[in-house]
């Protein structure tokens, strides 16, 4: 699979900073931090998320499709539309058997499980929504995805905790370079700040508990860091083989040039102290792309703001790619969309390599003095010929994505 | 009962209100066997209607679903 070219060819956000990728990536440039206290926390010990601002499914879908729609599954149905109409495919057209739907989430729909367990506790099992196993199970991203395009290609969800975003792209490459389809539309979906996973959460001692300053609260690699806030949202990619995007004439976003994956067989769910497995991910993508590690020039770290993750994958930065490339964590911004995370991260490393552009880590005020990378630190304009996405999820799953320009 | 059925279908099921006239089959209206439960535990719950989906599919038009409620309901 080495040196196989697969080109984005069409890009998708929902995200806390907006609806869209140019509300999304304005969001992102700009270090406006999402996060804020959530009125569906109240009773929770820790109230802060990232929410999507303005997220009407009623009005972007319809509303009867959207009835029976859990909200992670909306997230993606919207994100799909703007990517696939980027890419300039019409799916009245297209031929379906040809056409991939590769997905990641984290949890499927807790949202609809947590109401419908109330139902069952308050008024007994005989009043259960049929809808309930439709709207939550984690295949439905796909499924109903490729209901919504008539997409009839290999379909499929990947679940890796926070990297399944990263984990649906580098499957979708790999099912680009076999042939297996010709267009794949990968991501990550998410949508899961509801009580009882936020409780859960929290009871890990994984969250930023920052109540008085909540903006403040997700600041990757900061020395004040003290946990991650939970976003929702979906990032989905056009992806096709560079060769078919040329030949149709479709605009080219960027590369996704290779693809690395490992786990760290350590522990349920801290990553392993040294970032070994990380290394090993970010080792296997470089070797994928036939690039150098010392050639890395950005990378858009999974940079959660929680104590342990920003100093072992610093640390692997540092270690593994000695070009001092210019690190960034969109999370300051974002907050960490868990499944989604690894998809929306990557469609922001395709767009700094198209634009040019880095992000700055929001909310950074004083970087963490053992972390020894170089940080953005304001939004920096440079061109790239080399990116890196990095995500590890809870089970110590790793991957990379090694993206490059047009 | 045309009207009560109307308001459970828009407001609950989120059928498009112009749709859902008295010829209108359950394809029409997008009624799945899925949304034929969902509209069968409406009426119970909203109009204290026992009417199950197995009955509820053998009605054609949402008019065959409304002469189901009248007699459910004279039956109380």
């Amino acid at each position: 699979m080495a040196g196989m070219d697969i080109a984005v060819t069409g890009l998708g956000l929902v995200t806390p900073g907006g609806i869209g990728v140019g509300p999304s990536w304005a969001a992102v440039c700009d270090g406006r931090p999402a996060a804020a206290l959530d009125p569906v926390l109240a009773d929770n010990p820790v109230q802060i998320s990232c929410r999507v601002p303005g997220f009407d499914p009623e009005i972007l879908l319809s509303a009867r499709r959207a009835h029976r729609l859990d909200r992670f599954v909306q997230f993606a149905l919207v994100a799909a539309h703007e990517a696939v109409a980027d890419a300039g495919l019409d799916p009245q057209t297209w031929d379906g058997a040809r056409v991939g739907v590769v997905l990641g989430c984290a949890d499927g729909g807790p949202g609809t499980v947590e109401d419908q367990h109330q139902v069952l506790r308050e008024q007994g099992a005989g009043r259960v929504s049929p809808l309930l196993l439709p709207m939550q199970l984690p295949n439905m991203l796909a499924g109903q995805t490729a209901i919504e395009f008539g997409a009839t290609g290999p379909n499929l969800v990947v679940a890796t905790a926070c990297a399944s975003g990263a984990t649906a792209i580098g499957t979708a490459r790999d099912l680009l370079a076999l042939g297996r389809c010709d267009i794949v539309l990968a991501g990550g979906s998410e949508a899961m700040v509801t009580p009882l996973v936020m409780a859960g959460f929290a009871q890990m001692g994984a969250l930023s508990k920052r109540h008085d300053d909540p903006a403040s609260a997700s600041r990757p690699f900061d020395s004040d860091r003290d946990g991650f806030v939970a976003g929702e949202g979906a990032g989905i990619l056009v992806m096709e083989r560079v060769a078919d995007a040329r030949a149709r004439g479709a605009h080219v976003h960027g590369r996704i040039i290779g693809y690395g994956a490992t786990a760290d067989a350590h522990h349920m769910t801290s990553p392993h102290p040294d970032g070994a497995g990380i290394e090993a991910a970010v080792r296997a993508a470089l070797a994928d792309a036939g690039a150098d590690p010392d050639d890395v020039q950005h990378v858009n770290a999974h940079g959660t703001s929680t104590p342990l993750n920003d100093l072992s994958e610093a640390r692997m930065i540092q270690r593994t790619l000695r070009g001092d490339p210019l690190v960034t964590s969109t999370k300051g911004v974002t907050g960490h969309l868990l499944g989604a995370a690894g998809a929306v991260e990557a469609a922001f490393a395709v767009l700094s390599v198209e634009h040019e552009l880095i992000p700055p880590v929001a909310n950074l005020v004083m970087p963490d003095p053992r972390i020894e990378i170089k940080l953005a630190q304001t939004l920096t304009e440079m061109p790239i010929d080399l990116a890196l996405s990095t995500s590890l999820g809870f089970g110590g799953q790793n991957t990379a994505l090694a993206i490059a320009p047009a | 009962m045309l009207e009560q059925l109307k308001e459970i279908l828009s407001n609950k099921l989120k059928v498009s209100p112009e749709a859902i006239t008295p010829e209108a089959t359950r394809e029409d209206i997008e009624l799945d066997s899925l949304a034929v439960v969902e509209l069968s535990l409406l009426l119970k719950s909203e109009l204290d209607l026992d009417i199950s989906d197995d009955d509820l599919l053998e009605a054609e038009t949402v008019a065959d679903m409304v002469r189901l409620m009248e007699e459910r309901s004279a039956k109380v």
